[in-house]
């Protein structure tokens, strides 16, 4: 995924890449247990873009901390490449909701995305030549001396996916990257995600509340309702690898999609 | 003196470096900021010139005295040794108080074990345990700064674990994410987040460090600026106290001013994105 090494072209690959079975989450326990996620099932092919939409509070950031390894489930498992995982891994990297919060305002944005790539031990020279080349293909090149707190919202969730990209995971977790910027930011960002899984090749999984933003970034829409909540529809869309603000969401199959989504989540 | 309020919070910080920085002209900020002074000083001198009290001298007079001691290097000699021990000790104090602050803010489980005897110790009047330290360890250099010491690092202690505690969840949930490790989450991580706080403890802990370093040498001393001015209160050398009393205020004075300019170096981007 990082940028000197190209993969397989995105949107035709179709070896698994993670997969969750009987995933089983909730918080506290005896009477005072809250079951948030319920025997939950999610299959992930290499350079696929999977996104997960769900009504808010039903547990999708839940669902995604599971998928980082930062939550152990109560059951199930989770696997990546094959591996089972424990805990964080090194072939996931997550963009978190407030992503803001989690760029480090002591470090210039080279510093911000080189930083994870120090801890594996990496040279000054070369991560810092990683970062520059990551900042770049987010847009931002030539910003990496600019601290986070110089910057927008739109461009501060830019330096979130570039470190993101730089640290080189198999899978990139995003939970409502985009939910905290206005419309047009939004829209920018949502094409640059689609660009960046097109031509890198990277495997995206994100979680979103927004039926047309799930629907306008996904190759594949997984469904969560009910509380616990479980996988209640799985849509495989058909929208091609070009997408268009405009004239992707006018297509009809688009607007029969969000309709059955929209009825999946009023049944539920 | 150690019961200072203790959790100077940063947002002064931010908010007291911002109106400085809002001056007009340099020489209009020194004028606003030292006029006061400059008063107290007038009065005084001009309320004391005509004292017959022999426990309150003329200005004139303590000045004289300074000037004397000052350039006979009795005062100097003096300064040299008690700054030392203040540097030593406030040094130590800092670098034990950022280390446990780390480790005690991390560690939950150990923190509440920890935190009652925390507590107890800086309620404890720090300049009563002074002829207690120094009675158990003896004269000496060492037993002053361990003094000065033990009594600076609790608002750096207290404070640096605030700051840990303080570290947003989402700033630790990157770093489990990203596996960074705990040499580095440790040094470019937490310590970072909690500077501010960490910053403001050191500020706390400086004015103690003074008072403790005179309290220090009114025991078994026969050196330092402490010493200078028990040896002259005790032989009616009244002038020698308040000289040595005042050489004391306009050190202090002059370390809180270095210390603010370290502060607005050490805090630069976190003064910056607060103002922003
Ligand atoms: N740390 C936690 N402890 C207890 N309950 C939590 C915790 N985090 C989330 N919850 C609860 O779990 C449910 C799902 O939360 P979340 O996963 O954040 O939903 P979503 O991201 O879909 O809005 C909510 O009802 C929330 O109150
Ligand atoms: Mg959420």
């Amino acid at each position: 995924m990082s940028l000197q090494t190209a993969h397989s072209p995105a949107r035709r690959a179709t070896e698994q890449l993670m997969q969750v079975r009987g995933l089983t989450m909730s918080y506290g326990s005896g009477a005072a247990e809250n079951k948030i996620l319920q025997d939950l099932d999610l299959d992930v092919r290499a350079g696929e873009f999977v996104s997960i939409v769900g009504p808010s509070g039903v547990g999708k950031t839940t669902l995604l901390r599971c998928l980082s390894g930062l939550l152990a489930p109560k059951a199930g498992t989770i696997s990546v490449g094959g591996q089972q995982i424990t805990g964080p891994h090194p072939d996931l990297a997550v963009v978190f909701q407030d992503y803001s919060r989690s760029l480090l305002p002591w470090m210039s944005t080279r510093e911000n995305v080189a930083f994870p790539l120090q801890g594996k031990g990496m040279g000054k020279a070369e991560r810092n030549a990683l970062a520059d080349r990551n900042l770049a293909a987010v847009g931002l090149a030539g910003q990496g001396d600019k601290y986070p707190w110089e910057m927008s919202g739109g461009m501060q969730q830019r330096v979130a996916i570039a470190r993101a990209l730089a640290y080189n995971a198999k899978v990139l977790l995003m939970d409502e990257p985009f939910a905290s910027v206005d419309a047009q930011t939004r829209f920018d960002l949502e094409d640059l995600v689609i660009d960046l899984h097109t031509n890198l090749g990277v495997t995206v999984i994100l979680v979103t509340h927004d039926i047309d933003e799930a629907l306008y970034l996904a190759d594949k829409v997984v469904v969560i309702a009910e509380k616990p909540a479980t996988v209640v529809d799985v849509i495989e869309t058909n929208f091609g690898e070009v997408r268009d603000q405009v004239e992707t969401k006018a297509d009809p199959r688009f607007a029969e999609a969000r309709a059955r989504i929209l009825h999946r989540l009023r049944d539920h | 003196m150690a019961e200072t309020a203790v959790s100077t919070r940063p947002d002064n910080a931010r908010r007291r470096t911002r109106t400085v920085r809002t001056g007009t002209s340099p020489a209009a900020r020194l004028l606003e900021r030292s006029w006061l002074i400059a008063v107290v000083f007038i009065l005084w001198w001009v309320l004391s010139a005509r004292s017959t009290n022999f426990f309150v001298p003329s200005l004139q007079e303590i000045l004289a005295v300074l000037a004397r001691d000052l350039s006979s290097g009795v005062i100097p000699d003096g300064a040299a040794y008690s700054l030392t021990n203040l540097a030593a000790g406030l040094l130590l104090a800092v670098a034990v108080g950022i280390v446990l602050g780390l480790i005690l803010g991390e560690a939950n489980r150990l923190r509440q074990v920890v935190d009652p005897v925390i507590h107890f110790f800086r309620s404890v009047p720090q300049a009563a345990l002074v002829p207690l330290i120094i009675g158990a360890f003896g004269m000496g250099q060492g037993p002053k700064i361990y003094t000065i010491a033990f009594a600076c690092m609790w608002p750096v202690l207290l404070n640096t674990i605030d700051g840990v505690l303080g570290v947003e969840p989402t700033v630790r949930r990157f770093a489990k994410v990203y596996r960074i490790p705990p040499g580095l989450y440790f040094r470019r991580v937490v310590l970072p987040a909690a500077l501010p706080q960490i910053v403001a403890g050191v500020r706390v802990a400086l004015p103690i460090g003074i008072t403790v370093m005179v309290v220090s040498e009114l025991f078994a001393a026969t050196r330092g600026l402490g010493f200078y001015i028990l040896n002259s209160s005790a032989t009616f050398q009244v002038p020698e106290t308040w000289a040595g009393a005042l050489f004391v205020g306009v050190i202090g004075y002059i370390l809180s001013v270095a210390f603010v300019l370290c502060e607005r170096r050490i805090l630069r981007w976190y003064i910056k994105s607060g103002a922003k």
